[in-house]
């Protein structure tokens, strides 16, 4: 603490002494949290370094991206129909949706039955996961189609997700979700137990989140082995390109000539990092894959263009696994704005192209809001918990104790997204 | 300190050498990599894909070279003559640890109180149930810097980025005033200033969880680093750390080791991501049906215990 204060009061002198920095220096974002202090960077940097900071560059020329930046706004992957073509909303309509969504978030009484999986199933997730982000300009990411839907499956992409969408479903049929034909019985219907619970899964299983009714990476009612869990319980969600999700992110990056490096503050403690060369090497040969690809970077003009190919079958991106192919543009629109757009690409996946884009805001350095450490898996006691759990049910049950486990749902039951409803009036008015 | 000392400038000056025509062509050419410039804001420049090239990943401390990194009696009741263990001895002779002199200056000997040396045995008695790296735990500072992984520097004016392959961790080090983190962490809270040439680095903020080696080496939270970078070539970083810690150490030690850059054609930073990797091990014993099974006949039979001992005194210290 002693160090804290010392460390506040040598800010406060040289807050004194460079006033002329204020401009460059003020960088909080509207609604966050104040800070104790302005940046302290540039004042601390040679002078020449701070007249090409002001420049938009680094002391060595290059388009300057770095400082710590963050997304923290409601924006829908795909837009809703209901607004066609149209990119942006009206102020009046962001503020409607606004006001709709914390009044459904704000009914904290809404359950489900209780008792039922579905209801147990929210108790956690429906408190800690539930977002009151404001509703961005955007009525999408996707900005291209520009319909801002993602383009079709091709029929090889079709096949594979509904291969995995029948094993979810017959996880799923000697259960309540099913015997009550809930939306996670999409395609299914109630029977007795499946043989298939002795199966492998047809495709490796990624997903990182409840993917839903045809959700298609493939969270599945069964947890023999921590490969039937999905990559977030795994502390594996991490995934390239990443919009944010539920919590926002925050990501930090310092460059150097030659390099950009990204740390990515995402996802529950599921943070990670990546070091962009600028180099027109090749990439790695192609038999060499990665989860996070393999990025190469050049500048063009004032945007930073990374080409990101070699994804791991291993990897899962809404349909897409190791064909996916990046083409990513990192441009500092003013002081405060970042603008990152991605095209994203696989002819086995999609009929075409599609591009998403978002803006990043500045965050003050100072404040450090910024959590360089994904420890998830470090304290993923989670993990031996639900395997522990369900071979003790597996025990009850072969003593006569116990439901047989195939008729019970620990995944995909429904019953949670982010603190709205499946379906109806609860649901989330940006995606319903 | 004087034997450890005079090793190290000697090995520098080996380098020094083997790289001097590098050094006397271009001060911002090295090869491998992509050119770089010499200087980033006026301060040498660490940017880059480093490594060090030692056995400090194993044991810190000098040592003779020993049958596995767990031993058990062999067939005399000596100290010198123990056998690979079980959970090694399937690898044979690739699961011995090499000799080395160390890294530690003096004598070579870490000077824990007698209380820390106890639990410093215990550690290495009990490696496999107690070292975070075979859980692929974030690895911690200093011990970040010496395993046998790359790491990669990305050097700015108020901010130096640490990419380390292992686990996929990184560090900040930050030049420039901030905020110290919440809490404790495994990775330390790096703060670093320039004197002259040399990049000191002081790091706080630790918990307790991580170690120096694989040979049960340890510190508390109240572990404090004192780091320094320098830049003996172009290729060459001089890395030395004094470590303080008073629940564990009777005083401060240091730690010295040049850092080599990768100098191959289109070197780049992989991944390492052993989360995935240390399932099995975490996790193997409650999967529905077990993978790693006996073997038989033929087929090598390896028992593995992984149980913590009753009354264990560094569980207990560590639940503390």
């Amino acid at each position: 603490m002693r160090t804290r204060l010392l460390t506040v009061v040598g800010v406060a002198v040289v807050i004194a002494a460079v006033a002329v920095f204020a401009r460059l220096a003020r960088t909080d974002v509207a609604g966050q949290s104040p800070a104790p202090a302005p940046q302290a960077g540039p004042a601390s940097l040679p002078a020449e370094a701070a007249t090409a900071a002001e420049a938009g560059e680094t002391p060595w020329g290059d388009p300057d991206l770095q400082g710590l930046w963050s997304y923290d706004l409601e924006v829908p992957l795909q837009r809703p129909a209901r607004y066609g073509n149209r990119e942006f909303f009206t102020d009046e309509e962001r503020a409607a949706l606004d006001k709709e969504r914390a009044e459904i978030l704000g009914e904290s009484d809404r359950r489900y039955s209780p008792g039922t999986e579905q209801d147990v199933g929210g108790a956690y997730n429906a408190a800690i996961f539930t977002t009151h982000k404001p509703v961005g300009r955007r009525t999408s990411l996707i900005v291209d189609p520009p319909d801002g839907k993602i383009p079709p499956l091709t029929p090889e992409a079709q096949k594979k997700r509904a291969e995995i969408r029948a094993f979810q479903v017959a996880l799923l049929q000697a259960t309540d979700v099913c015997k009550n034909n809930l939306p996670g019985c999409s395609g299914g219907k109630y029977g007795p137990p499946s043989p298939r619970r002795a199966e492998a899964p047809p495709h490796y299983l990624t997903v990182a989140a409840a993917g839903g009714p045809g959700g298609g990476g493939g969270i599945i009612n069964r947890s023999d082995n921590p490969e039937d869990r999905n990559l977030g319980e795994r502390c594996m969600a991490a995934v390239l390109p990443d919009f944010g999700g539920n919590t926002g992110f925050f990501l930090q990056i310092i460059q150097s000539p030659g390099a950009v490096s990204i740390f990515y503050d995402t996802g529950q403690g599921q943070g990670w990092q990546r070091v962009i060369p600028v180099t027109a090497n090749p990439h790695l040969p192609s038999h060499v894959r990665q989860w996070w690809g393999n990025s190469r970077g050049r500048w063009d003009g004032k945007t930073l263009v990374v080409d990101v190919t070699n994804f791991s079958p291993k990897t899962y991106f809404q349909g897409s696994y190791e064909n996916l192919h990046l083409v990513e543009r990192w441009t500092r629109l003013d002081t405060n704005t970042i603008e990152y757009a991605v095209t994203i690409e696989d002819p086995t996946t999609w009929t075409r192209p599609w591009t998403v884009k978002q803006e990043y805001n500045k965050q003050n350095d100072y404040a450090n809001r910024h959590y360089k450490e994904p420890r998830c898996h470090e304290g993923n006691y989670g993990m031996v918990g639900l395997l522990a759990g369900a071979r003790a049910e597996e025990r009850a049950f072969a003593d006569g104790r116990g439901p047989d486990p195939a008729t019970k749902c620990t995944a995909g039951c429904g019953g949670f997204a982010a603190g709205f409803g499946d379906s109806g009036e609860d649901s989330n008015p940006l995606t319903r | 300190m004087r034997i450890r000392l005079n090793g190290s400038m000697i090995s520098v000056a080996i380098a020094a050498a083997v790289v001097g025509a590098a050094i006397s062509a271009s001060v911002t050419q090295s090869a491998g990599q992509a050119s770089r410039p010499g200087q980033v804001a006026g301060r040498p420049n660490l940017s880059g894909i480093w490594q060090a090239n030692n056995e400090a990943h194993w044991d810190v401390q000098a040592h003779a070279a020993r049958a596995g990194a767990v031993t058990q009696p062999g067939v005399y009741p000596l100290e010198y003559a123990r056998v690979a263990a079980a959970p090694v001895v399937a690898l044979g002779a690739a699961g011995g640890v090499p000799a080395s002199l160390g890294v530690v200056e003096g004598d070579g000997e870490i000077p824990y109180t007698p209380e820390a040396l106890a639990i410093k045995k215990e550690n290495a008695e009990h490696w496999i149930d107690r070292d975070p790296e075979l859980k692929c735990y974030l690895p911690g500072i200093p011990r970040a810097m010496y395993m046998p992984y790359p790491f990669e520097i990305t050097q700015s004016t108020n901010k130096i980025h640490m990419a380390y392959a292992f686990a996929t961790t990184a560090r900040t080090i930050h030049l420039d005033q901030v905020d110290p983190p919440p809490t404790d962490t495994w990775m330390g809270h790096s703060v670093g200033r320039w004197e002259g040439d040399t990049l000191v680095v002081d790091v706080t903020s630790f918990n307790d969880k991580t170690w120096f080696d694989r040979a049960g080496n340890f510190h508390s939270d109240g572990l404090h680093l004192v780091e320094r970078f320098t830049l003996a070539t172009p290729d060459v970083i001089q890395y030395e750390v004094t470590i303080e810690d008073p629940k564990v150490f009777a005083r401060s030690w240091r730690m010295a080791m040049p850092l080599y850059r990768r100098m191959e054609p289109n070197m780049q930073l992989l991944e390492y991501r052993c989360t995935e990797f240390a399932e099995e091990f975490l996790y193997g014993h409650v999967r529905k049906e077990q993978l790693v099974k006996r073997w038989e006949g033929e087929t090598m039979i390896v028992d593995i215990t992984r149980k913590v001992p009753p009354g264990d005194k560094f569980y207990e210290w560590f639940r503390k």
